[in-house]
């Protein structure tokens, strides 16, 4: 591959939720609205990632009773992860599901249909079906912008900074170098998706992320799971129930049976 | 559901916070607001399946056309002239499942019209693209099957030639039949909801057994529509007792195996409609009714009987893949039932 893999660098310590990435996504890939609903929960009506919102602004509020000065609002810009070992790819029965040149896991909305199987098979929760397209929808990581050399509308929307996009490997630096200056600085800062536990099945996510807190505050999964792991498994249960029943069958009617 | 909806409906379950963040936040007093989040407000880290009733169907009807085309083959190795209905039957109805799946299949796709799509690649780390080809093949197998059965019958004028069907049938036909019974167990195991993949040592079993209990169940109810002996249906009985007791096993060691994560299937009203109606209804009430035709030396072909029994082992089979299809979408709701990650 001649193009470096291309990814996204959301840093949660800069975001100050201002959902332009939100909306410039919804605009360059002419996403329908999802409604007006109230949800009660921060400043955060949309809830979470879905088919139709490939971008979702988080907003963790946290209050500290006993050291007021501690307490943090926290928000974070969450996005498919483009995973190194990527469940939806792997589930995708008819290959719609690919890896593109530039390293993004890119769904082709003309081979998809719409089985469904790459939903349940992502471990975070991203692609879904768009019941009126009848295919499976995630972000594309702006795969037509990125073939005219222009970044994805997000990052190129978000005014501090704190979506970043580049070749993966860059990115990784710019991120190690922005953890040491905030553990200089005394604060909290863990990267999620380049080394960390969390990388154990999916390996390394081409958009990963800077948390000054434990993954679950944000929903995202400790260890989340590669599930074609558990195929093993489950095809020897299969198997040997079927192998069984087989042997049951032909005992059962052998030719000489023993009730004649 | 749309955005509004789910929304709306969260909203009137308690407001913004699921049942237990409301708990949490009660027992640290601070409105909601504390430093110890276990999720992001209960909001489901996983997406949903869409699986509808058609799946469901296909699941139930997919594995009795695996079982009745497995019965033919066993019944007719076997050779007694008493089981040739019973062969002829199931060959008949393994075809009539094998079209029903195909049609429910595509119907469920969201693009019906790119079903074709899936045969464009075969993907082995895809259960559900080797499931496509396994209902492919099998399908292919029930057709020549059946045709041969037709041309015994008198009813088709010309037989499929042997050259064409013995090879196939030798090289493809029992691991077709066997993954037919056995893949969908290992489609739903292998995705990321807690529930299916921490049952993933006992689902595809479960769906073997069931497939045989009732595909048994339905050649019986068959049979004794079609007037067969009363020995074979005692074959069949045998049959389906000893996969519906490996089925009942099965399901009670995952059920007391299980940790939290198999609660939405096990507990609540989905919990004791499974224990009704496929535990109870479906697998000791018809090995109840099955058991004295089995013990006895001399069976006599009780006819309603043997549709009762029937009748409640079928709608256990559909009740228990309905339970463990529905289970899966109230799993992927449960954001701390994954973010404990209960491997
Ligand atoms: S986050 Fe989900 S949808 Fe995105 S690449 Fe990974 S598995 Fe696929
Ligand atoms: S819904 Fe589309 S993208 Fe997803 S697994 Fe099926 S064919 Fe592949």
């Amino acid at each position: 591959m001649s193009t470096p893999e291309h990814g996204f660098f959301t840093d949660v310590t800069l975001c100050i939720g201002c959902k332009a990435c939100e909306v410039a996504c919804k605009q360059w890939n002419q996403l329908p609205a999802d409604g007006y609903a109230f949800s009660g929960n921060s400043y955060d009506n949309t809830n979470g990632l879905s088919a139709t919102t490939w971008r979702h602004v988080a907003f963790v509020e946290q209050m500290d009773r006993v050291e007021p000065s501690a307490s943090r609002w926290m928000m974070m810009s969450d996005v498919c992860k483009h995973c190194t070992n990527a469940g939806c790819l792997e589930a995708c029965p008819t290959g719609a599901i690919v890896r593109n040149e530039f390293g993004d896991v890119y769904v082709q909305p003309d081979v998809c249909n719409g089985c469904g199987y790459c939903v349940p098979s992502c471990p975070f929760g991203v692609v879904a079906i768009q019941p009126e397209a009848g295919v499976a929808q995630k972000c594309t990581l702006c795969y037509d912008r990125q073939k005219d050399g222009l970044e994805p509308a997000c990052a190129k929307s978000c005014p501090t900074d704190s979506i970043t996009f580049g070749p993966v490997e860059e990115l990784r630096a710019l991120a190690e170098a922005r953890v040491a200056k905030l553990h200089a600085e005394g604060r909290e800062a863990h990267l999620y998706g380049v080394d960390g536990p969390e990388t154990r099945d999916v390996g390394a996510l081409n958009a990963f992320f800077l948390i000054p807190d434990r993954p679950e505050v944000f929903n995202l999964p400790p260890k989340p799971v590669l599930p074609s792991k558990f195929q093993r498994a489950a095809y020897t249960s299969g198997l040997l129930g079927a192998l069984a029943l087989t042997a049951v069958g032909l005992a059962v009617f052998r030719p000489k049976p023993w009730s004649a | 559901m749309d955005a509004t909806e789910k929304h709306g409906a969260q909203f009137a379950a308690g407001g913004a916070y699921g049942p237990d963040a409301v708990a949490d936040s009660m027992q640290r007093g601070d409105g909601g607001f504390g430093r110890d989040q276990q999720t992001y407000y209960d909001h489901p880290v996983l997406q949903k399946p869409h699986w509808k009733w058609e799946v469901v169907t296909y699941f139930f009807i997919g594995g009795m056309a695996a079982a009745s085309s497995a019965l033919a083959a066993l019944a007719a190795s076997g050779g007694d002239p008493d089981d040739a209905l019973l062969v002829r039957n199931a060959r008949y109805s393994a075809l009539a499942g094998a079209l029903a799946s195909g049609a429910l299949l595509v119907k469920d796709l969201g693009r019906p019209e790119r079903f074709l799509n899936m045969l464009r690649i075969v993907k082995l780390k895809s259960p559900m693209s080797v499931g496509v080809y396994a209902l492919s093949v099998f399908s292919m197998n029930a057709g020549v099957r059946a045709l041969e059965q037709l041309h015994a019958d008198g009813h088709a004028p010309f037989a499929v030639p042997g050259w064409l069907a013995k090879p196939l049938r030798v090289t493809t036909g029992a691991p077709a039949t066997a993954l037919m019974a056995c893949y969908t167990g290992v489609l739903v195991s292998a995705t990321a909801i807690p529930v299916w993949f921490t049952g993933r040592r006992h689902i595809p079993a479960i769906f073997v057994c069931s497939a045989v209990s009732t595909g048994a169940a339905l050649q019986n109810a068959l049979l004794v529509l079609t007037g067969g002996s009363a020995r074979t249906a005692k074959k069949l009985a045998i049959v389906e007792l000893i996969a519906s007791c490996a089925e009942a096993v099965l399901l009670l060691h995952w059920r007391l195996s299980a940790g939290e994560s198999a609660k939405p299937l096990f507990r609540g009203a989905r919990g004791r409609r499974l224990e009704r109606f496929t535990l109870v209804g479906g697998l000791a009430l018809p090995a109840l009714l099955l058991l004295p035709s089995v013990l006895s030396r001399r069976p006599r072909h009780d006819r309603l009987l043997g549709l009762t029994a029937a009748v409640a082992a079928l709608f256990g089979g559909y009740v228990l893949r309905e339970s463990i299809v529905h289970a899966g979408r109230d799993s992927a709701d449960d954001a701390r039932a994954y973010l404990r990650h209960p491997e």
